[in-house]
């Protein structure tokens, strides 16, 4: 089945990453008049038409649907907030802090919600560069690998579940061939750098 | 990587290896063109190198350095790690080196280490922006590991495309699928 998990290859697929990202908490605006819902995973509403309400997204997802809501986007799906974020990425070599599960959730919200999207395309590409921006970060990251430690803040969970496999695999090799040789061999480690474009030309980040 | 049924481990143990008998055998043969019915001290022969570890533990052979870590594979890789082409030498290079090194040559593990890094970094470079088809060519060099290494960032990253571009949201479970046996 393509929704599981290929246990070989890494430990969640896309689809299970994104499931786990429904249990994030959006602000929805009820249209109707609903007691309160009592789940395994905790009590939502009650709901009264036009007060906003926090909800996890599935159910957000569900009610809108079935169109018993609007969903109000996430402060940090702003576009001020992303356009920001996206020059700061550019900017410095570290990650933005931005919510664990943004790829999924901006996903589901705009598959699902994109008449509650003020400037649709507008955010969509935003977050599209921030996340190209982000996978050359990590790219660029992974060729400065060693077995030594290492610590990359705010990394998203599917930035982190992509190279899941790979990353794992060179892990366990550069371990074992340190582990091989206690001593390394100072001089014959050098190597060169990696001859990466670290400025693009910027863009002018205007509203189209 | 330690397990006992990993299949790649007995592979490894395959490949041969140029070992010298330090003591004479009687009733083996190691050529058939020859009359006699022992093998002679200081002969050479190629062993498996699970033949030949074992022997070499009694401390019946000594083994020698083989034809993939030779000089001039060092010099090779010291010159372009990235482009010498492993794979036609020893699929197996890494793992049969770390069992090879505390046999014969020490240096055995530092050539490993400084190998993998750059090649690492190749492999890293290529899975992720390299077309299938330009691909190919990239991976006849690669060795089994680095081949497994290369597949996982492929896959995962077409997973994610996959996944990215849509598609259908709900997926009928394969189970639901098969029609129930008629009756008989």
């Amino acid at each position: 089945m393509a929704g599981q998990s290929d246990s070989t290859m890494s430990l969640f697929s896309s689809e299970e990453i994104e499931f786990m990202a429904e249990d994030e908490m959006v602000e929805i605006v009820p249209n109707l008049r609903m007691d309160s819902l009592n789940f395994i995973c905790g009590d939502y509403g009650p709901f009264y038409p036009q007060l906003a309400a926090q909800v996890p997204i599935w159910l957000a997802l569900a009610l809108k649907k079935r169109g018993k809501c609007t969903i109000r986007l996430p402060q940090w799906m702003s576009i001020e907030n992303l356009t920001q974020v996206l020059e700061a990425e550019r900017d410095s070599h570290a990650f933005q802090p931005l919510p664990f599960h943004y790829v999924e959730i901006s996903r589901l919200l705009f598959d699902l919600a994109r008449e509650d999207i003020p400037d649709m395309y507008m955010v969509r590409s935003l977050i599209e560069d921030i996340r190209d921006v982000r996978f050359h970060k990590v790219e660029t990251n992974l060729e400065k690998f060693t077995a030594s430690t290492v610590t990359w803040k705010n990394m998203s969970a599917m930035e982190v579940n992509v190279i899941r496999a790979f990353a794992g695999r060179a892990l366990q090799a550069f371990y074992k061939h340190d582990n091989e040789q206690q001593t390394p061999d100072t001089d014959r480690t050098l190597d060169k750098q990696p001859q990466i474009p670290t400025d693009r030309p910027k863009r002018n980040l205007k509203p189209r | 990587m330690a397990n006992y049924y990993d299949i790649d481990s007995i592979l490894v143990e395959e490949e041969f290896v140029p070992v010298v008998f330090q003591k004479a055998i009687n009733g083996v043969k190691i050529d058939e063109s020859t009359e006699k019915g022992y093998v002679e001290q200081g002969s050479k022969t190629q062993l498996p190198f699970w033949l030949a570890h074992e022997l070499h533990m009694r401390q019946a052979v000594s083994i020698g350095v083989p034809a993939c870590f030779n000089q001039k594979t060092r010099l090779e890789i010291q010159a372009d790690a990235a482009c010498v082409d492993l794979r036609s030498r020893c699929p197996y290079f890494y793992e049969f080196g770390c069992k090879l090194a505390p046999l014969c040559d020490k240096s055995i593990g530092l050539l490993l280490a400084y190998a993998f890094r750059i090649r690492y970094k190749e492999v890293l470079h290529k899975a992720h922006t390299t077309a299938f088809a330009a691909a190919s060519r990239f991976l006849m060099l690669l060795t089994k590991e680095e081949t497994y290494m290369y597949e996982a960032a492929q896959s995962s990253m077409a997973a994610f495309k996959k996944w990215r571009m849509g598609g259908p949201r709900l997926q009928r479970a394969s189970i639901l699928g098969r029609k129930r046996k008629p009756a008989e």
